[in-house]
């Protein structure tokens, strides 16, 4: 005895209460987000072309400039901005500058506020990982597994890849085609695989826009 | 104020499946329940991810050939677990498989499945990751925290822990007992049970 619930049960997509201000975006036109996306902050969203952000995705601004690249993927329930200090560990070589308030003369010359979380182009970031604010960076082609940590302030290069649970502390500068593993041992990737990994992630996109019903007049 | 009695927490259905209402099921009409089945607040079950390439044996349009979420009788999905269909390039073109699941199949809270299948009498526990394709048969207990790797196939009766994921033992022998989720069954809902004395 098969069960499918049809369409029109409303009470099973309960409605999302969108807390705290609605920031200002910068969408391009051929973005898909999907309506329930959570956007919220007060710095500017930016999506370049071809992104895709699934159902229930957070961005939270309130900690900066968001900016996603070109073809990345962002899955459901990831957190991309999230207040610094979750618990995680800290590298001692730059917390002191991170921990420091911010430097009102950087801020300044970049009019648009501090930048808080940039992905890279075809970045993938998995079912609930989460990237705290605070000068962010997420290099090309990296993918970050379910349930992935990253740090205030931490740099990931071009092309890695972190498998489920890892966690990137604080202020952490990880080289490019780093492979990292939960338990914290890493090793570089020396397949090559980079273009065809690209490919593939375009391949996703042209289908996750035919399935996912996009609505980014929703965030206007 | 309304004299209508409180609305319950769960949408109880005619086959017995119990769905909280704070659920978050996409693509409902793709997502399969066999009965008895409970789905507690904050899950989240991805049914807009369907199948886009047609399998080139069968017929192109069998009923229920978009299926993308199949779950059997008795499954328990704790809160804030997430089922999602697994995808691959297949042939040249991304398509997402079916993610299918057997009977009495426990899923602990925080735990993403990403499996091709799930077999029957499966217990998997908290903060579990389960990699795209895994396919996992029937008896086996999966661990909290583990990580199971993508296309991992974890034969029956196993107990399967660690980041990765590795067989570590075995079911003993009469232990399949404890994979009955009836009593698990009667405990939620809107007029719960309390839990039988073992």
């Amino acid at each position: 005895m098969a069960t499918s619930f049809s369409s029109k049960r409303h009470s099973i997509l309960p409605p999302i209460s969108q807390a705290g201000p609605k920031p200002p975006i910068q969408f391009s036109s051929s973005i898909t987000i999907a309506d329930s996306a959570l956007l919220t902050g007060s710095h500017t969203i930016t999506i370049r072309t071809e992104s895709v952000v699934h159902p229930r995705a957070r961005l939270d601004s309130s900690g900066g400039r968001i900016t996603i690249g070109r073809r990345c993927i962002i899955h459901e329930r990831s957190l991309i901005g999230a207040a610094p200090g979750g618990g995680l560990p800290t590298t001692p070589s730059r917390t002191s500058s991170l921990l420091a308030p911010p430097r009102e003369g950087v801020e300044e010359e970049t009019a648009a506020g501090p930048a808080g979380v940039t992905l890279g182009d075809y970045v993938t970031v998995e079912v609930a990982a989460s990237i705290e604010a605070g000068d962010t960076v997420v290099g090309e082609g990296t993918v970050l597994g379910v349930g992935a940590r990253i740090g205030t302030g931490a740099v990931i290069g071009k092309h890695c890849t972190l498998t489920p649970h890892t966690i990137v502390a604080a202020g952490d500068v990880i080289p490019d085609f780093t492979v990292i593993y939960s338990n914290g041992t890493r090793r570089t990737d020396r397949r090559g695989v980079a273009d065809l990994r690209n490919k593939g992630q375009a391949r996703q996109i042209e289908v996750l826009r035919r399935m996912i019903p996009s609505n980014p007049a929703k965030f206007q | 104020m309304s004299r209508r009695p409180p609305r319950g927490e769960y949408i109880e259905t005619d086959t017995g499946n119990k769905v909280a209402r704070k659920a978050t099921l996409v693509g409902t009409q793709n997502i399969m329940l066999g009965g008895k089945t409970v789905i507690q607040p904050e899950v989240m079950i991805r049914g807009d991810l369907v199948r886009s390439v047609p399998s080139s044996s069968s017929s192109a349009s069998a009923p229920g050939s978009n299926t993308a979420v199949a779950i059997g009788r008795y499954c328990f999905l704790s809160r804030g677990c997430c089922l999602r269909p697994p995808g691959r390039l297949y042939k040249g073109a991304f398509t997402y498989m079916p993610l299918r699941m057997g009977d009495h199949v426990f899923v602990g809270s925080q735990s993403v499945v990403q499996a091709a299948s799930v077999g029957s009498h499966v217990h998997i526990g908290a903060k579990v990751v389960v990699g795209e394709f895994a396919i996992i048969k029937d008896y086996v207990r999966i661990l909290d925290g583990s990580i199971v790797p993508p296309n991992m196939v974890i034969p029956s009766f196993s107990v399967v822990a660690g980041q990765p994921a590795r067989v570590i033992g075995e079911v003993p022998e009469g232990g399949h007992e404890a994979f009955e989720l009836r009593d698990l069954y009667k405990t939620v809902g809107n007029n719960p049970q309390p839990a039988a004395p073992s």
